[in-house]
């Protein structure tokens, strides 16, 4: 070994020249994640601040004369029946959807985890709907629907029952709409808890077995704390999903009647491209992502504080 | 053989390079329209005579003009009814179609805001005599003094009536007419009747999936009291004891099971020719379609009728109208598209005869005072309806909307949904906060 010696500024140029990672920012490295940024600014956070100036407009679809209106837009909502029954049947729509696309989409997970045909057979069929688009999933379940010649009809009479007029009945019409969505993509949440299945670690239950815990214990105490943080992503994905109902609505009942089965989103649509208030209809979109963020926040902050424990 | 397969190759060659260059030499324009879509039965015929209802008629006549057009070819783009959705997007996205179908209701919308031609001076310069329209037609499509649009049709609400139920409900005259009622309680008088004697419904209504039934019949309703709810065109007002009569009656129909109740638009057109109900009330577009039914066995076999609306209150025989017609939107369009654009317009016109079959009112003169339009099937029976079809002022922005709203509030009280006053109130409240915020 050979002994050394550094004047002070000599030892200082060596402390100051690293031979390991850098230290400090590299804004070199901002290319790797610049593509994504520039996408996320312009298609989300532009449009996002740009929806908010436009509900404090009062702009036509086709007047280049916006004027600034405050938050005109926004107090003619809270006043307008229509908008506050859309909120309440877009509310009414999560809430019977999301917990039946829990508890459904597990359990036919549950069922289906399994390697043999069927079981492949039978997720490729239940999957199969989500690939649909809304207007073939709105035909079939018109003709599910109609009250005349409609299947559901027919198992009706053959019953010797009065059939019952599911899109033309106020208290039912969005009950028809929450069915047909279920049916289209329950697909989804079956792959998601199937996946998440998967990756339980069999020793567990092997473990369990030897204890001799019952299935409903080996449920409880092992299947669902594993696949906790999917439920929580399945929640949440649906929550927010289904408060974007349209096509539906749109194509089976076209929000009728008695604005029974209208969602927001509807709302939206017919003040921007119908009545083409534009201002109007940006003011009740962000109502709509002010709902879906509280509403997604709030699960999310309810169900860690729950893993947390 | 080595010599007659170069001299087909060859001749092959030339004539797709002469038929490419034809089609090269024409100008395409796109016409959007709604009529339906019905290629497989229609999708060649280019003798219109041939043709039969809305969709096989405007699809003839586009293969006609395409045949016989040495200068432009017409590329249809169908959309589903009415379609406003879709041209307010392309319009707003600058990929709007050349022609539009549009109704005669929501041309002033467009129109005072720049997005059409003016026609008049095309019109002049093509020889389309402007005289010679009918003055439905051409109020309709006169906006601010200028013309905006081809009418194609007028088209009125109206009673296409099942004889063979009719007779079975012993509502027929000796002279083999049907009995209609002359008020709101023969009305329910001879539904009650036809219900009991045939098992049922007088009428067959399409009161699910739309509004265009509750709305229509409703202004019809208005319109036989003498009631001029729009005579401030920036205010409806429904608050008036007729407006209340005319919506308590729908609603007594539909609780009294002298309807039926939950059938869309394709489910009730179905329903009346298989002998569902007595009196299916819908428009004039439907004439040819059930005509040529009452041909065939079936329900409707030498059993179809059809009447205006029948006048049930003493007021007036008016009726709810509007009517079709084709307008150029406004856009960077090469002289040659105009030109081929107005030669189809031209072309419609020159044959708005063959539409009229349809059972829509020409919009010419010189046709309607025709013997070939006379003696069509029918027509004799709907004559007054060209004289008592009556459209909102054109003064009224957003008539689509404001007819969806009516039509919902409307529907909701009919159905039982909502109180009728309730119905009412609200349906003014919304359609003049509409207006209000209107430009």
């Amino acid at each position: 070994m050979t002994d050394v010696t550094l004047s002070p500024g000599k030892a200082v140029a060596a402390v100051k020249r690293p031979t390991g990672a850098s230290i400090g920012p590299r804004w070199s490295n901002a290319l790797f994640v610049a593509p994504y940024l520039v996408f996320y600014v312009v298609l989300l956070v532009y449009p996002l601040f740009k929806g908010i100036w436009m509900s404090m407009l009062q702009s036509d679809m086709f007047d280049n004369t916006s004027k600034y209106a405050g938050m005109a837009n926004y107090h003619r909502l809270f006043n307008d029946k229509i908008f506050i029954g859309t909120v309440w049947n877009t509310v009414w729509f999560v809430v019977m959807t999301v917990p039946v696309f829990v508890a459904i989409g597990l359990l036919l997970a549950l069922a289906l985890n399994s390697s043999d045909r069927t079981a492949a057979v039978l997720r490729a069929i239940f999957f199969g709907t989500s690939v649909l688009s809304v207007t073939i999933v709105t035909i079939i379940w018109k003709m599910m629907y109609m009250p005349g010649n409609g299947a559901i009809a027919s198992i009706f009479k053959l019953l010797g029952l009065e059939p019952v007029a599911f899109v033309t009945s106020s208290s039912l019409a969005l009950v028809a709409i929450a069915i047909c969505t279920i049916w289209w993509i329950i697909g989804l949440p079956m792959m998601l808890f199937l996946a998440a299945l998967q990756q339980i670690p069999g020793e567990l239950y092997e473990a369990a077995a030897l204890d001799n815990a019952s299935r409903w214990r080996s449920f409880w105490s092992i299947t669902l704390p594993s696949i906790r943080r999917t439920m929580l992503v399945v929640v949440i994905y649906e929550i927010v999903a289904q408060f974007q109902l349209f096509g539906q609505a749109q194509l089976l009942t076209q929000g009728g009647p008695n604005n029974a089965s209208r969602p927001i989103v509807l709302f939206i649509y017919e003040q921007g491209f119908r009545s083409w208030n534009l201002g109007y209809a940006a003011a009740a979109s962000e109502i709509l992502f002010l709902i879906m963020a509280v509403a997604a926040l709030a699960q999310f902050f309810v169900s860690r504080k729950r893993v947390e424990e | 053989m080595r010599k007659l397969t170069t001299a087909l190759l060859a001749s092959l060659v030339v004539t797709a390079g002469a038929s490419a260059a034809l089609a090269a030499d024409k100008t395409e324009i796109s016409v959007a329209r709604f009529f339906g879509a019905c290629e497989a039965d229609y999708g060649t015929v280019t003798d219109v005579t041939k043709a039969n209802g809305e969709c096989g008629i405007i699809t003839a006549l586009i293969n006609k003009f395409n045949a016989d057009s040495k200068t432009t070819v017409v590329k249809p783009e169908i959309v589903e009814w009415p379609g406003y959705d879709q041209l307010t997007a392309r319009i707003r996205s600058g990929e709007p179609p050349v022609i539009s179908v549009m109704h005669e209701a929501v041309i002033s919308d467009y129109s005072s805001r720049g997005l059409l031609e003016p026609l008049d001076d095309d019109f002049a310069k093509a020889g389309v005599d402007v005289n010679d329209m009918t003055d439905a037609a051409r109020q309709g499509v006169t906006k601010d003094g200028k013309i905006y649009a081809m009418p194609f049709d007028t088209h009125t609400w109206l009673w296409h009536i099942n004889m063979n139920l009719f007779k079975q409900a012993g509502l027929v005259d000796s002279a083999g007419k049907p009995i209609l009622p002359k008020s709101t309680d023969e009305l329910m008088k001879q539904a009650q009747q036809f219900k009991e004697k045939t098992g049922k419904p007088y009428f067959i209504s399409t009161l699910a999936n739309e509004t265009a039934f509750y709305t229509r019949t409703f202004d019809t309703l208005l319109y036989q009291q003498n009631v001029d709810f729009f005579a401030d065109p920036n205010k409806v007002n429904f608050s008036s004891p007729e407006a209340k009569n005319a919506l308590q009656l729908l609603a007594d129909i539909f609780s009294k099971d002298l309807t039926t109740k939950n059938q869309d638009y394709a489910a009730s057109v179905s329903s009346f020719a298989a002998g569902e109900g007595g009196v299916f009330i819908c428009g004039t577009w439907l004439i040819d379609t059930y005509d040529q039914e009452a041909k065939k066995s079936g329900a409707l076999a030498n059993g179809y009728a059809v009447t205006a609306f029948p006048q049930i209150y003493p007021g007036s025989p008016r009726v709810w109208a509007d009517g079709h017609s084709w307008v150029l939107l406004k856009q960077d369009l090469t002289d040659a598209q105009r030109a081929s654009a107005i030669e189809f317009m031209k072309f419609l016109w020159d044959n708005n005869y063959e539409w009229s079959r349809t059972g829509h009112l020409p919009i010419r003169k010189s046709i309607i005072n025709s013997d070939q339009f006379k003696n069509l099937p029918h027509r004799g029976d709907i004559a007054s309806l060209a004289v008592n079809g009556t459209a909102l002022p054109s003064a009224v922005k957003r008539q689509f909307s404001i007819q969806e709203i009516e039509g919902e509030e409307v529907g909701s009280a009919m159905r039982g949904d909502k109180p009728v006053d309730q119905a009412l109130t609200d349906a003014e409240s919304r359609i003049n906060e509409l207006l209000a915020n209107a430009k």
